[in-house]
């Protein structure tokens, strides 16, 4: 294997790694607001990928506006999963409001199981036929778009949270909630627009791993979940950009490790990455909590 | 212009108010003394609507505001300043003001902006900080700007919870200067205080609760007669 291709390895996984910050994003978003873990999560994001499969067999529709379904429907499933598990369930005892998410993440599951019988579908992809050269380095022109558009997403995140009043209630709510209810902000609605806000991003990175794929499995939430977890997890729970960064590196290292030991031990090294960060640095790589960046 | 009848607030089966009436007059410093654990704290909690009272009723203005979502109670006109300031520490100085402002969804921005200014004013520290993050700051300074965040609310009634703990004696001074500042300016208020000497300087209206329940009603004349009072809170007789 030539160094080259290394670095090839490299540079893909990092563009598709922003995939995964997003979802991270969205994990560590939901905890720092409400200092709970949505196992939902990763369904949440590929069940909006699927609504939108299934609008495009409907009508005929671009790539980028089957992307946007997505995200809205992604969106309102994760509203959706909010009431269910976080709303009508009692949130005092966190062992109930976990179990609920890994009942709905296996009902998402089911429901998409039932509706395609089980079996892939296609999905469709975004300058796939491009590819950027220079000398002997290239850059997948699908996966460049996917690396621009989760940042841009990124970006918007960051201007909604820095610049608006809902920023100032999430982070307020995130920091101090009994001091952000004095303010005369809801707790509730601000909760329920945390999993609006990180179901859309859900469901644009559900599109976009959809997408590089090729097709949309039913197989992919389990990966989706455990990958999201590993992010928010070296992130340092809590932190966004944490989880940009972990999201990344994670990106980088399943994709070298593909290039160098194939397909079925890449993930094996990705765990031991889990186990390297959990050992030495348990905190993960931003030790700080709720929305504090 | 705020009246307590009968409140009973529990945690669980533990009643920390077990019945409390009382009212604060417009205009007026209204102090509330009592010991650690009295149920001070659950009473403010539960005026602003954070906790809900299991029985009696809290009206202001002549409104019934009993069981309000906090929300609800700011947009009314009374604001809390938290015990141990509770401001977000990880918000600029300038973003704990604007969170402050939240419930005024009626005002302009520029009108919101003028109130900032005004805080800056009334705290100069708070505006050589504006764009320093909350949790850097001293403790003094983290009480001040948990007055501020709380008035730009515009209350017209301020409760605040034990506003000198833990600061030095200069900064207690200082926060009592700003109670006196703010009453003049015309906001009523309702301090939390265990403080009984400094709070003497300023208050009109004493009361005393004690396991949950008022003790003691009075002026400040009459509190400075009281015996339980100054053998607990005034230490002017010693016992050996
Ligand atoms: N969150 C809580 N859960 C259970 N009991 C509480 C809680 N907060 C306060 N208490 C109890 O209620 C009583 C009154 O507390 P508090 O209102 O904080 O008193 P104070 O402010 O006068 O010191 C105390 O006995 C305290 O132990
Ligand atoms: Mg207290």
């Amino acid at each position: 294997m030539e160094f080259i291709d290394i670095v090839l390895s490299i540079s893909d996984g990092v563009l598709f790694g922003t995939t995964y910050a997003l979802i991270g994003i969205g994990f560590t978003m939901i905890f720092g607001v409400m200092h709970k873990i949505n196992l939902a999560y990763a369904a949440t994001s590929i069940g909006g990928a699927y609504v939108s499969w299934a609008i495009s067999t409907l009508v005929p529709l671009p790539a980028i506006l089957v992307f946007l379904i997505s995200a809205i429907a992604a969106g309102v499933i994760g509203w959706l999963v909010y009431l269910c598990c976080f709303r009508l369930v009692p949130l005092d005892t966190p062992l109930t409001t976990l179990l609920a998410t890994v009942g709905m993440l296996i009902f998402i599951d089911e429901v998409v199981v039932h509706e395609t019988d089980g079996m892939p579908q296609p999905y469709p992809a975004i300058f796939d036929d491009v590819f950027f050269e220079f000398g002997e380095f290239g850059l997948r022109g699908d996966l460049l778009f996917i690396f621009v558009l989760s940042f841009a997403a990124m970006l918007v995140l960051l201007y909604l949270l820095y610049r608006t009043r809902l920023g100032i209630a999430t982070r307020a709510v995130a920091q101090q909630p009994m001091a952000a209810q004095l303010c005369g902000i809801s707790i509730e609605r601000t909760n329920a627009s945390t999993f609006v806000i990180t179901g859309m991003l859900g469901g644009l990175a559900g599109a976009m791993i959809g997408a590089s794929v090729g097709v949309l499995s039913p197989l992919l939430t389990l990966p989706v979940t455990v990958k999201g977890l590993i992010v928010t997890v070296i992130g340092g729970l809590g932190s966004i950009p944490g989880a940009i960064i972990a999201g990344l590196m994670v990106g980088a290292f399943e994709n070298l490790f593909l290039a160098l030991r194939g397909v079925t031990e890449r993930d094996m090294y990705v765990m031991l990455l889990l186990f390297l960060f959990l050992t030495f640095r348990p905190g993960g790589l931003f030790h700080r909590s709720a929305l504090r960046d | 212009m705020l009246e307590v009848q009968d409140v009973v607030t529990a945690y669980g089966k533990i009643e920390a108010l077990k019945g409390v009436t009382l009212r604060v007059g417009e205009g007026q410093i209204t102090c509330l003394l009592g010991p650690n654990g009295a149920g001070k704290t659950t009473l403010m909690l539960t005026i602003t609507g954070i906790l809900k009272p299991r029985r009696g009723s809290v009206r202001f203005h002549d409104k019934d505001i009993t069981g309000q979502a906090p929300g609800g109670i700011v947009r009314a006109g009374i604001a809390l300043v938290p015990e141990n300031r509770l401001v977000f520490p990880e918000m600029t100085v300038a973003e704990n003001l604007r969170a402050g402002a939240y419930s005024r969804t009626g005002s302009a921005a520029s009108e919101i902006a003028n109130d900032m200014e005004a805080m800056y004013n009334r705290f100069p520290r708070l505006r050589e900080r504006s764009t320093q993050m909350a949790g850097t700051l001293s403790g003094g300074e983290q009480q001040m700007l948990s007055v501020a965040r709380a008035l730009m609310a515009r209350p017209k009634l301020l409760l605040m919870d034990e506003p000198s703990l833990g600061l030095a004696p200069m900064i207690v001074e200082e926060i009592f200067q700003i109670v006196r500042d703010l009453h003049k300016d015309g906001t009523s208020i309702f301090l939390v205080e265990q403080n009984a000497h400094m709070a003497l300087q300023v208050a009109h209206h004493f009361y005393l609760l004690e396991q949950g329940r008022v003790t003691f009603d009075g002026t400040p004349g009459e509190m400075a007669e009281d015996e339980v009072i100054q053998r607990a809170y005034l230490g002017t007789r010693q016992t050996a």
